[in-house]
């Protein structure tokens, strides 16, 4: 039916688009692109038998953080195409990235307190737990949870011996606090992940 | 820097540099002020006092000081760095580069000159410069990683593909063994599948897979290993080791159809055209079912098969496919088969099995063949999936039967409104699918999906001002009101804009296409941050790709509806400025009191304005009471009242043209906007290459044999040509018409006759000839006329895909109407023509069909607001559309779907 896959470049207008339709939290391209260059394992998109792009994840290291760990900045799929767990395959295709490639030891995101149906999906299948509410996180005052799922943490590769998490550099080299974080966006909206999905079931 | 100072004043301009890059400007500032002070012809001291201003929007002080800076230090290499950064700030990178090219001449091995300088030729892709500067950098600083990277991905991006694999091999030897460190392990990985993906592209296949083997322990993406395994194994044609990753691959994600038609790749069972003989069929039909033994949890494996499956297995594949999917509720069901509405015979198979799943379930509750009872929801399913597909076979009435029908079964499921307003849409009725959209809406006011599709639906039905109030429920982003332009929301500034369009607002049209094309300007100036990024953080295969994606990003198709929008804008004010505009009443097709009602419109729209400006002025100055930081400039023209007093509509036009020219060369729309600019601007070779263009990509279009007769037409209308350049045209014109074959040894109205019998049976080629005739001899009207009314609209069978449906479309209908009304002026043949369509279009506002909301609006279940909305879509689209009529072009302002 559906098709999931990596986004690729000519994807981002798509999932831009898609955010726009379904989401009232909205990033200008240069997000997508910050994304994509930065993190291009964690962009998975679910795209119908016509070549559309029905839904898509964003995702990020929160390399601020001392702890090295994968967040979810948007998910989203449109409302035509619920009842298929698209949401859930593109989230379990964005968490494989971020433990398989990053080690991340849990991912975060947060969530509208008033979504129930997103909320539902992930403490019920996705196995996501409040770890925290932040007030007013939303422009438009309401609260979100900060929520939370461990990953499993892996055993560091060839050298079996020795973890890698030093100093919390987060397997980012320079990467960090470069211009393009900087100057991404509306930074009052740009992490914001939320999504809205299964609404009433019939 | 700063040398010729005295130490305290050298270490104030320390100061000024320091405060530029951590953005204290006020500081910055009084600290150039006190060197200016004792030494106010300080050159490099001017310059970055010029170049600070720049950042606290004070850009023409800023230009002055630095130039004057530069005049008094033209030896500084600081100077002309800071008005080449200067310059880059104002996007005008060839200037910069001049800039930076002249400070370099005085200090050649400044590194950061260099750097600054490989941004800006990586952005301008001046690939053979940003090379040298490359390979200047890595000579001056070896040790750096991202040099060494930088003049590899410079010579990749210059097409020297063997060079850079050699330069990232020659880095790789400075490394130590049991390099990485463990926190670079990702970006080395990034960089392994980066040369190992030139490698693939320079087609060293074999190399690329040893080298991906070998250094498989420090490739971290094993995903990405995988992928990119297959692919190299595929293509040296080692098929069953191919065949067997996938599998692998598949296992790890059973959705992603790509590993499905590697997969078959590998068994020699593709084609690109969905093709297969029986044989061939028969094994695909066998391979999918092992594979659904396989990935029982897949539904890839059963879709797949309806593609390729014919006749009874088809068949029988289908039932088994679609029965569980509506059991469960599946709201995209329709969609999902769709495409096989393409393929002879699907259709009516599916038609036939799901009427038969219908009736079952009504008069038993259950499927045939079935004992257990089907839960009530799946009738409802059933009636909402029927209901599509009547709508997409034309067959509105039975469409709206059925979901009437699943309505009062089921009246709280949103989806079935959402669908029913969609038919209306496509039946003709704009504001009755406005008005259920709404409806829709309501029913959950916090998903904005549903919220996005009633806003698209009032703008169809050109309810512009009630449909930016409804978007706007989700765009308020602190205390800004609407964030739609800044979020990029290009859907909506299109669709707004061509219902302006529509309503002859050409102001307000015009600033949305050119907020859109703006957004794509803003979105290739977006790469240049990442020019640097990319190299640190390695993600060089994304970089690539991303160049790539920038370099076609104006094919895009929003853009190129934004284009064309724009220069139809600019068409019309050129045909008709602005003043005889805002007051052209286009009364014909209106009655006294519809007259009456648009007069008291227009005065409500403009009280409106007048209250919407004030209260605009005083949210301002609200703002600014509270200090915002942000306070986003005012738009001096939020009308686009100043665009429509451009000196010369047809330049502003030919800005946007050439874009699509450059990156929409194979769309007919393009070459006939080209056509019209050019006609207009007198530039007949131009005119001439476009109407060539338009006959290589389609010449039996109806729109290119209009320019095709018209062009010579006008050239047999010429004077005898005078001037030297007037000859020049002449002569390539007389040597050119001989190869146009549609001319060859006829005069125009010949042509016109053979298009016409070539293509007797088809409305929209009648009208184009209708049109021509008209063009070539006015006397033959009646002629025209007739030839219009002749037409018949017959049953086609259409391959027999879509199984029986009217042949006319409702678009070209209105647009054949237009033209009767509007460009052959005939009232009787455009009313008897109305009459007609009414009868094919029952449901059409703009016929006035028995059906339609425009005559029934009390029994259509209309609130009050939306019908006076509903009446005000009327005018607009009967308004003057006189120039896109003549040109038959209506094609463009279609429904704008996303």
């Amino acid at each position: 039916m559906v098709c999931i896959r990596k986004a690729t470049m000519d994807d981002l207008l798509a999932m831009q688009a898609c955010n726009l339709l379904c989401l009232p939290e909205n990033y200008q391209m240069k997000y997508y692109l910050y994304h994509i260059l930065s993190w291009p394992q964690f962009l998975y998109v679910a795209e119908d038998y016509n070549g559309r792009i029905v839904g898509y994840v964003l995702a990020k290291m929160d390399e601020e953080s001392n702890e090295c760990h994968g967040h979810i900045t948007s998910l989203a799929v449109l409302r035509t195409h619920r009842k298929l767990g698209l949401a859930t395959k593109l989230m379990n295709a964005a968490q494989a990235a971020m433990e398989q490639v990053f080690e991340a030891e849990y991912v975060s995101l947060h969530v509208r307190k008033s979504n129930r149906a997103a909320f539902n999906l992930y403490t019920q299948t996705l196995g996501y737990k409040i770890h925290d509410v932040e007030a007013k996180y939303y422009a438009d005052g309401e609260d979100a949870y900060d929520m939370r799922k461990q990953l499993k943490a892996k055993p560091s590769h060839q050298h079996g011996h020795h973890h890698h998490h030093h100093g919390g550099e987060c397997c980012s080299g320079e990467g960090r606090n470069t211009q393009v974080t900087q100057t991404r966006g509306d930074s009052k909206t740009e992490s914001k992940a939320s999504m809205k999905l299964e609404s009433k079931a019939v | 820097m700063g040398a010729s100072l005295p130490p305290k004043e050298a270490n104030l301009f320390k100061l000024i540099v320091k405060s530029y890059e951590t953005k204290q400007y006020k500081k910055g500032l009084k600290a150039a002020d006190q060197i200016l002070k004792k030494f106010p012809d300080h050159g490099e001291t001017l310059s970055m006092k010029g170049l600070t201003l720049n950042c606290m929007d004070r850009k023409p002080e800023a230009y002055e000081l630095v130039r004057l800076g530069l005049k008094n230090d033209l030896k500084s290499h600081v100077c002309w760095h800071v008005y080449g950064l200067l310059y880059r700030s104002d996007r005008e990178y060839r200037e910069a580069i001049k800039c930076y090219r002249n400070a370099l001449r005085i200090d050649p091995d400044n590194i950061e000159i260099l750097r600054d300088l490989s941004l800006l030729q990586a952005q301008m892709r001046d690939l053979t410069g940003f090379v040298e500067t490359r390979q200047q950098l890595l000579t001056l600083k070896p040790n750096h990683r991202m040099n060494w990277i930088g003049f590899a991905v410079a010579h990749h991006l210059n097409s020297n593909v063997a060079k850079a694999v050699e330069i990232l091999e020659a880095y790789e030897g400075t490394l130590e063994d049991d390099y990485p460190p463990d926190n670079e392990r990702c970006e080395h990985g990034e960089m392994l599948l980066y040369k190992i993906s030139l490698l693939e592209e320079y087609g060293f296949l074999e190399r690329a897979l040893e080298e991906l083997h070998k250094k498989e322990p420090k490739i971290v993406d094993k995903l990405t290993y995988k992928e990119q395994e297959v692919s190299l194994l595929v293509k040296l044609g080692r098929l069953e080791e191919g065949s067997n990753l996938y599998k692998a691959l598949l296992i790890m994600n059973p959705d992603n159809y790509r590993y499905y038609e590697g997969l078959q790749k590998c068994f020699v069972l593709y084609s690109e055209n969905g093709k297969y003989s029986s044989d061939e069929t028969d094994q695909l039909d066998a391979l999918y079912k092992s594979l659904a033994k396989e990935y029982t949890w897949s539904s890839a494996v059963k879709r797949i098969p309806l593609d390729f499956l014919q006749g009874d297995k088809f068949r029988e594949a289908a039932v088994n496919y679609i029965k569980p999917l509506l059991t469960k509720g599946v709201p995209s069901l329709f969609s999902d088969l769709s495409p096989l509405y393409d393929h002879p015979g699907k259709a009516d198979v599916i038609e036939q099995l799901v009427l038969e799943l219908e009736h079952s379930i009504r008069n038993n509750g259950r499927y045939p063949d079935r004992t257990e009872k089907e839960p009530p929801s799946t009738f409802l399913w059933i009636l909402f999936f029927l209901a599509q597909h009547y709508d997409r076979r034309g067959q509105y009435d039975v469409a709206l039967s059925k979901i009437d029908e699943a309505i009062q079964h089921t009246p709280t499921v949103i989806d079935l409104y959402s669908v029913k307003s969609r038919i209306l849409k496509h039946a003709g009725d704009f504001s009755a699918a406005a008005s259920l959209a709404d409806e829709a809406r309501c029913m959950d006011l916090a998903d904005r999906y549903i919220n996005s599709e009633c806003v698209k639906r009032m703008l169809q039905a050109d309810q512009v001002a009630l449909a930016e109030k409804t978007a706007t429920l989700f765009t308020k982003d602190g205390d800004q009101h609407n964030n739609l332009h800044d979020m990029q929301c290009m859907w909506y500034e299109l669709a707004s804009g061509e219902s302006h369009f529509r309503q002859g607002d050409l102001g307000r049209a015009l600033k949305k296409f050119l907020a859109v094309e703006k957004h794509y300007a803003d979105i290739t100036e977006d790469q240049f941050d990442f020019h640097s990024y990319c190299l640190r953080k390695m993600t060089l295969r994304a970089y690539v790709e991303m160049l790539k994606f920038q370099d076609r990003l104006h094919s895009h198709v929003y853009f190129h509806k934004a284009a064309a929008g724009a220069i139809r804008c600019y068409l019309k004010l050129y045909d008709s400025p602005l003043n005889s505009l805002t007051e052209e009443e286009d009364n014909t097709s209106k009655t006294p009191s519809q007259k009456k009602k648009m007069k008291k419109q227009r005065k409500a729209d403009r009280a409106k304005k007048e209250a919407e400006e004030k209260s605009e002025e005083s949210s301002a100055s609200g703002n600014s009471k509270f200090g915002k930081r942000h306070i986003k400039p005012v738009d001096p023209d939020p009308y686009g009242e100043k665009l429509l007093k451009t000196e010369d509509p047809l330049s502003e036009a030919t800005k946007y043209l050439k874009l699509l020219q450059k990156h929409s060369a194979d769309s007919l729309e393009t070459h006939l906007l080209s056509f019209e600019v050019n006609m207009r601007k007198q530039k007949i070779l131009l005119a001439f290459q476009a109407v060539k263009q338009l006959l290589r990509l389609d010449a039996e279009n109806p729109d290119s044999h209009r320019c095709l007769i018209k062009f010579f037409h006008k050239v047999d209308s010429m004077p005898v040509p005078v001037t030297d350049a007037e000859k020049l045209v002449w002569s390539v014109l007389e040597a050119e018409r001989p190869f146009i074959s549609q001319l060859q040894d006829k005069t125009l109205s010949e042509a016109n006759k053979v298009f016409l019998v070539k293509h007797e049976d088809s409305l929209m080629h009648r009208v184009a000839v209708a049109e021509m005739l008209h063009v070539l001899d006015p006397t033959k009207k009646p002629e025209a006329v007739k030839l219009i009314e002749d037409s018949s609209n017959k049953v086609v069978p259409k391959n027999g895909a879509l199984g029986p449906v009217m042949g006319w479309k409702l678009k070209d209908c209105i647009a054949v109407h237009k033209l009767l009304d509007k460009v052959l002026t005939d009232q009787d043949a455009a009313l008897r023509w109305k009459v007609r369509c009414a009868e094919y279009f029952p449901y059409t506002t703009y016929f006035e069909g028995s059906h339609s909301s425009a005559l029934q609006n009390s029994s259509n279940n209309l609130d009050g607001e939306t019908t006076v909305n509903g009446d005000a879509s009327h005018p607009g689209i009967s308004g003057s559309e006189s120039l896109a009529t003549a040109n038959g072009k209506l094609e463009a302002f279609k429904n704008l779907t996303i």
